[in-house]
């Protein structure tokens, strides 16, 4: 997230320093930096919350300590908790690879819905549906990664061949994907013993043994380690980072940054369309009109706390569902706008960009 | 098809698109000064809750005056993080917008109970909005074309460097375009509100700030072709619409996803040949950009 570099480095001073230059991109600034500035956006959009609570006539303190009870305070609050980070997860490590990139999409939300639909409608298809849930989940998980990621990499391919802004395209194409989903359980993937509009049941992923976690929370827990290998380690990593420090670089190495940039956008659909699939068939277990909450927006937060690092993901990702599901509990104790959560939650993203342009300015 | 194209259509075409051009209108100046204002939609939707706001209050002329102002402050906070702290122009719009969505939720469910239905304001006619629509279009047109300071704000748009040699403060420019082109994005927002919808709901713009960022590409940021795009637009919108209630073979899902199918083949069409601003989303730094 370094600001934009109009001189790609031309005269390499030895080449350690191009590939430092290059490499300490996207998170410039101190060690320090890096986890105060989004802990800070943290507290503070915690203090204004309690100001908004506090004019509601909520005292904050017993509030927020509600909100804690939620989590910590019950058994289910833990693992409320972990099935709600679960599509945050996947959906932020896919925003991570493309944003590392700096290619600003935001199409998590139609490839999280186009993903779910096709794993939805595959798992349900009339002979299909018959197979055992050994087999059906995997394939159905598979068709819905491929989903995400065809429908992702749409963009990138408006982009190489017309010149189209993945920003906009990809938000276009939500709305594209919402419709989808209003026609799908309407008429296309109906189950037509159901009064209102909704898809037939999926076969529930198992939970893991001795909790009410779904079994898509350990994906997403496995997908944090594998992704930060692939992105240090591996030469699609290295690619990432080259495409976001400076497409010409890349272009006069080794590969086409259009080829990367299709690839990023791939990647990151897949994680969404996994995302959206593991939702259903962890916890929807149908597909409704409703299936739409916009996580893939709450995503960008995600992968934007966590500082575009898969670790800082599943942080920042704990962080934001343990909020929510605290926040559930506590409106069944005072009365809180059902809204205050999102306001607090996006009040993080704002104080954290605010904060971390600031504190780039001073590192110079 | 022949019921699709009759006068109530076109009717319903140019009040689609009245917001949504105006959006558009104040995205060209923005970017023509080199800023991408992501946060556009958000803009919308808090000056749609002040319009609205206003309206209540007194009238719908003071809600289209609140929701110019409301813009304007929204013009101001993200001039301040994307100008002048240099914070990245694509996250802080991202953020602002996400922000923007839960904002005027919780704000407007504070003041009304959710059940009941909140009370519909008196709305304007279309002729006035047109006439603004009209007027707006006619001003940004005259100030980029025609005056020194239109050629200063494309200058700091295209070549800031330039433009900062000759003495013209890049960042004071660009924070200037900023906060009018939010200004006309809150009036957009108003508008909406305060035309024949006369009524605030949650995310009420519905996207049609994100549409109007694609007009402006669409338009080569041209004001004129921003507010034909935006009657195009419209025109998809009304026939969604129109055919939501008639009974066709072709689902009406379809025509909801019309409108945005039409401005990603428009973006198809038109961006090959871009005229965009050299320097667009490239903060200015003195004495490191051209």
């Amino acid at each position: 997230m370094t600001l934009t570099d109009p001189h790609p480095p031309k005269a390499p001073s030895g080449p350690d320093g191009v590939l430092a230059r290059l490499l300490d991109h996207p998170a410039r600034g101190s060690r320090t930096a890096l986890v105060a500035v989004p802990a800070l956006a943290l507290l503070g959009a915690l203090v204004v919350g309690g100001v908004l609570m506090a004019i509601e006539g909520v005292a904050p303190l017993s509030a927020y300590g509600e909100v804690v009870r939620g989590v910590f305070g019950r058994s289910r609050g833990l693992s409320d908790t972990a099935v709600v980070a679960t599509p945050l997860i996947l959906l932020a490590l896919g925003i991570t690879v493309a944003y590392r990139a700096r290619v600003f999409t935001i199409g998590a939300e139609g490839q999280y819905l186009a993903g779910a639909l096709a794993g939805t409608a595959f798992a349900t298809a009339a002979p299909l549906r018959a197979l055992p849930a050994a087999v059906l989940l995997p394939c159905a998980l598979v068709v819905a990664v491929l989903t995400g990621a065809a429908w992702s990499g749409l963009t990138g391919w408006l982009q190489s061949r017309f010149g189209a802004s993945v920003v906009i395209t990809s938000l276009l194409l939500n709305y594209v994907a919402a419709a989808a989903l209003a026609w799908a359980v309407r008429v296309g993937i109906r189950d037509p013993g159901a009064f209102t509009p909704q898809s037939r049941p999926v076969a529930g992923l198992p939970d893991l043994p001795g909790t009410e976690i779904h079994l898509g929370f350990l994906f997403a827990l496995a997908a944090v380690p594998a992704l930060a290998v692939v992105l240090r380690r591996t030469r699609f990593g290295f690619r990432v980072e080259v495409l976001g420090a400076s497409p010409e670089v890349l272009a006069v190495n080794e590969s086409r940054p259009a080829a990367t940039r299709l690839t990023v956008l791939a990647v990151a659909g897949a994680f969404a369309g996994l995302a959206g699939f593991v939702e259903v068939a962890g916890v929807t277990e149908r597909m409704t009109p409703a299936f739409a909450t916009g996580y893939g927006f709450t995503a960008i937060i995600v992968a934007l706390l966590g500082r575009l690092r898969p670790v800082g993901v599943l942080v920042a990702a704990l962080v934001l569902a343990g909020l929510t599901v605290g926040f559930d509990e506590a409106e069944r104790v005072f009365v809180i706008p059902s809204a205050t959560v999102g306001v607090i939650q996006a009040l993080i993203i704002v104080f954290f960009v605010a904060g971390d342009a600031l504190s780039r300015r001073k590192a110079g | 098809m022949h019921t699709l194209f009759t006068l109530a259509t076109l009717a319903a075409a140019i009040r689609l698109a009245v917001p949504v051009a105006v959006a558009a209108l104040g995205e060209v100046l923005t970017e023509r000064s080199g800023v991408l204002n992501l946060g556009l939609e958000g803009t919308m939707l808090f000056g749609a809750l002040a319009g609205y706001t206003g309206a209540r209050l007194g009238g719908p002329w003071l809600g289209l005056l609140a929701g110019l102002g409301a813009g304007a402050a929204c013009g101001a906070v993200l001039a301040l993080l994307m100008v002048v702290v240099r914070a990245d122009q694509i996250v802080t719009g991202l953020a602002f917008t996400l922000f923007a969505v839960s904002a005027t939720t919780y704000l407007f469910e504070l003041s009304y109970t959710i059940g009941e239905p909140p009370p519909r304001i008196e709305s304007l006619s279309m002729v006035p909005l047109v006439a603004i629509v009209l007027a707006v279009l006619v001003g940004v047109w005259f100030l980029l074309t025609r005056t020194v300071a239109g050629l200063v704000l494309t200058a700091a748009g295209d070549a800031p460097g330039a433009a900062d040699a000759l003495g013209y403060r890049v960042a004071r420019v660009r924070s200037a375009a900023t906060v009018v082109g939010c200004a006309l994005g809150g009036l957009a927002g108003a508008m909406l509100v305060c035309g024949p919808l006369g009524l605030f709901v949650q995310n009420v713009t519905a996207g049609r700030g994100w549409v109007a960022l694609a007009l402006v590409v669409f338009a080569r940021w041209r004001p004129g072709r921003a507010v034909a795009g935006a009657l195009l637009f419209g025109l998809c919108d009304a026939a969604q619409l129109r055919l939501q209630g008639t009974a066709t073979a072709i689902p009406y899902e379809v025509f909801l996803a019309l409108p945005y199918l039409v401005t990603l083949v428009a973006l198809m069409v038109r961006a090959r040949r871009s005229d965009t601003p050299a320097a667009l989303a490239i903060p200015f730094v003195r004495g490191r950009s051209t």
